[in-house]
């Protein structure tokens, strides 16, 4: 009878109604929150397709002949610690590119002869990218390795330089004689100018004017020849498992105790996110966690600065390079050439960056392409805000994500870190000339 | 890692209790499954060829992609070769064949810009440059023009 009071009815069925959604909720935090957790068959299918073990071996670069050649990754080794590839003898690659640290410096830009435009990226896992440079501008490792050697605010020097050092150097002039062939004479300084380039310094740029164009094309050549080599080496530097993989494999074996050996409720549910509502997969994809696409995420310059054109800017410059794939200094047409013949442009890639590896996420703070965001928590503030543009158009939506979430993305995240999957001879500047071949060949 | 191992521990104290929420956790996956299922139709996660195809708006042209990736799977530049009928099942050469596509719920398009480059035998067309960059739903857009007639054909895809 008292349940037919119209009163009571509309307190005691609200209520009822309450308590069923308070014991819905729960259901859901103690659904979600269980452990080990499972995974839905797509899910595990998406786990494995970032999992390390689904990367597959690194493709031939027809365009290098020497790519997989050991002496000229010994070669490239040298070269990438010469500081004598600098215009003033006190920088080289591994001044921004350094091993300790990932092959990156923990700045937010390069500094080298002044400061770099932007952050340095690593080069770890670099070889997979048909792209390199943040704006995508070269579109092999070879020709990005001899971009920054005569970029002003890099290395600095030019190009004739460096051919003329490869030449005059004697370990350096028989090494690349083994690997390239004979030399030919460059002693002619009225032909080969100590230091000419077609890009740095306005007073070597006549000198480069100047030089015939068959000249010209020798030297491109041996410029070339010293991109490739570095390009042998780099292809060496990769990334290795992270606690990361060792989780998927757990999931993939059903092994329950190590799963919650290896990962913790945190990472689990910031793994859930990572591959679910933050859309993290959508550009982070794959064994390597990039889709090495060009993308506008709302990333702001500095107080000051220019926003960066991006994509728009770097595909016109490497249609254009003359190292590109389809230019005279490729070493086979073997290759089709085709991210280059079909590449896209037009104003989605106004402020474009390329995706990077999350692979090498430990110890490579500042983050973005500029090295705006000090911290991963800030990277991932950025993504839920999702702001707009300062130029183009930001592709990604705000997530709305709560603090706790957050937190867990970013424990996910740190699951990432891995050391480097290269023997450490390959992580320090070699002993020049005690390679034993070399010095047998010498007896 | 030993503070992990504790909760490993602890949890096997309370085999009842995360049982229970196993089956919390089983009936809460189930529904959103159905729920997904319902939503989206549930896409498979690569994509077999042999279900592209489609037909013209007004009917006039039947396509079908034949691509030298199967299946196809994302962030790998391939090529297909389309091949175009009429709707009696004639094949249609000579036609100039245009392809625009994108994510219609990410607002952004292809990629790369593939385009035909030969036509290797009567009706096919050898169209280069295909990358996909995200899993998810892409729309493409066929554009195919005899001189006298053009015709679009819609496919859309899950990867």
């Amino acid at each position: 009878m008292r349940h037919r009071n119209p009163l009571l009815r509309i307190t005691v069925l609200p209520t009822i109604g309450l308590v069923a959604v308070v014991v819905s909720l729960v259901a859901w935090w103690l659904g979600s929150s269980a452990h080990p957790a499972s995974w839905s068959e797509a899910e595990v299918e998406i786990l494995q397709s970032l999992w390390i073990g689904s990367l597959p071996p690194l493709s031939p670069d027809p365009t290098n002949a020497v790519a997989d050649d050991q002496r000229a990754a010994k070669f490239g080794q040298q070269l990438f610690f010469d500081t004598r590839l600098s215009v003033n003898a006190a920088i080289s690659c591994s001044t921004c590119h350094q091993p300790e640290r990932r092959f990156t410096d923990g700045l937010s830009k390069g500094r080298a002869i002044g400061e770099s435009l932007r952050n340095t990226p690593s080069i770890i896992g670099a070889a997979y990218s048909p792209w390199l440079f943040r704006d995508g501008r070269k579109d092999s490792l070879w020709s990005q390795a001899i971009s920054p050697l005569e970029d002003v605010n890099e290395h600095g020097g030019s190009r004739m330089q460096y051919v003329h050092l490869i030449a005059t150097d004697q370990g350096y002039r028989k090494t690349y004689e083994e690997i390239f062939g004979r030399l030919p004479d460059l002693s002619d300084r009225s032909r080969f100018p100590q230091n000419a380039s077609p890009i740095a310094g306005a007073q070597w740029n006549d000198a480069w004017e100047k030089m015939t164009e068959q000249d010209r094309h020798v030297s491109n050549e041996i410029y070339a020849n010293i991109g490739k080599s570095i390009a042998a080496y780099e292809r060496l530097l990769m990334p290795g498992p992270s606690r990361f993989d060792a989780y998927v494999e757990a999931v993939v074996s059903g092994n329950e105790a190590l799963q919650q050996q290896l990962f913790n409720d945190d990472e689990v549910m910031g793994l859930r996110l990572f591959i679910g509502e933050a859309n993290c997969t959508q550009c982070h994809n794959g064994p390597l966690l990039t889709n090495h696409e060009f993308h506008n995420t709302g990333v702001t310059s500095f107080a000051g600065e220019v926003p960066d054109k991006g994509r728009v800017q770097g595909v016109r410059i490497v249609q254009s390079d003359p190292f590109n794939c389809l230019g005279a200094y490729v070493d086979t047409n073997a290759s089709d050439c085709a991210e280059l013949r079909f590449a896209r442009t037009g104003p989605e890639l106004i402020g474009a960056m390329r995706t990077p590896s999350l692979r090498n996420i430990n110890g490579t703070a500042p983050f973005m392409h500029k090295g705006q965001l000090a911290t991963l928590a800030q990277v991932l503030d950025h993504y839920n805000r999702a702001p707009l543009a300062m130029i183009g158009h930001n592709e990604t939506n705000p997530l709305n994500l709560s603090r706790v979430e957050l937190k867990q993305l970013e424990s996910f995240l740190e699951s990432l870190a891995a050391p480097v999957a290269t023997a450490s001879e390959w992580l320090e500047a070699p002993v020049l000339n005690l390679e034993p071949e070399l010095a047998a060949a010498e007896r | 890692m030993d503070q992990r191992r504790n909760m490993v521990s602890d949890r096997a104290c309370h085999g009842s209790a995360l049982n229970k929420q196993r089956a919390l956790r089983a009936i809460m996956m189930a529904v959103g499954l159905f729920a997904s299922v319902l939503a989206t139709g549930n896409p498979p996660a690569s994509l077999q060829t042999d279900k592209l195809t489609g037909v013209s708006r007004s009917g006039q042209f039947h396509l079908m992609i034949e691509s030298e990736l199967d299946p196809i799977v994302i962030n790998r530049i391939h090529r297909w070769v389309l091949r175009v009928e009429t709707a009696d099942g004639h094949p249609v050469s000579g036609a100039q064949i245009t392809m625009q596509g994108g994510m219609p719920e990410h607002n952004h398009g292809l990629p790369t810009v593939p385009h035909v480059t030969a036509s290797p035998d009567a009706g096919g067309y050898l169209i280069e440059g295909i990358r996909f960059h995200m899993s998810g739903y892409w729309e493409l857009e066929f554009t195919i023009s005899t001189g006298k007639d053009e015709d679009t054909v819609l496919i859309s895809l899950e990867l």
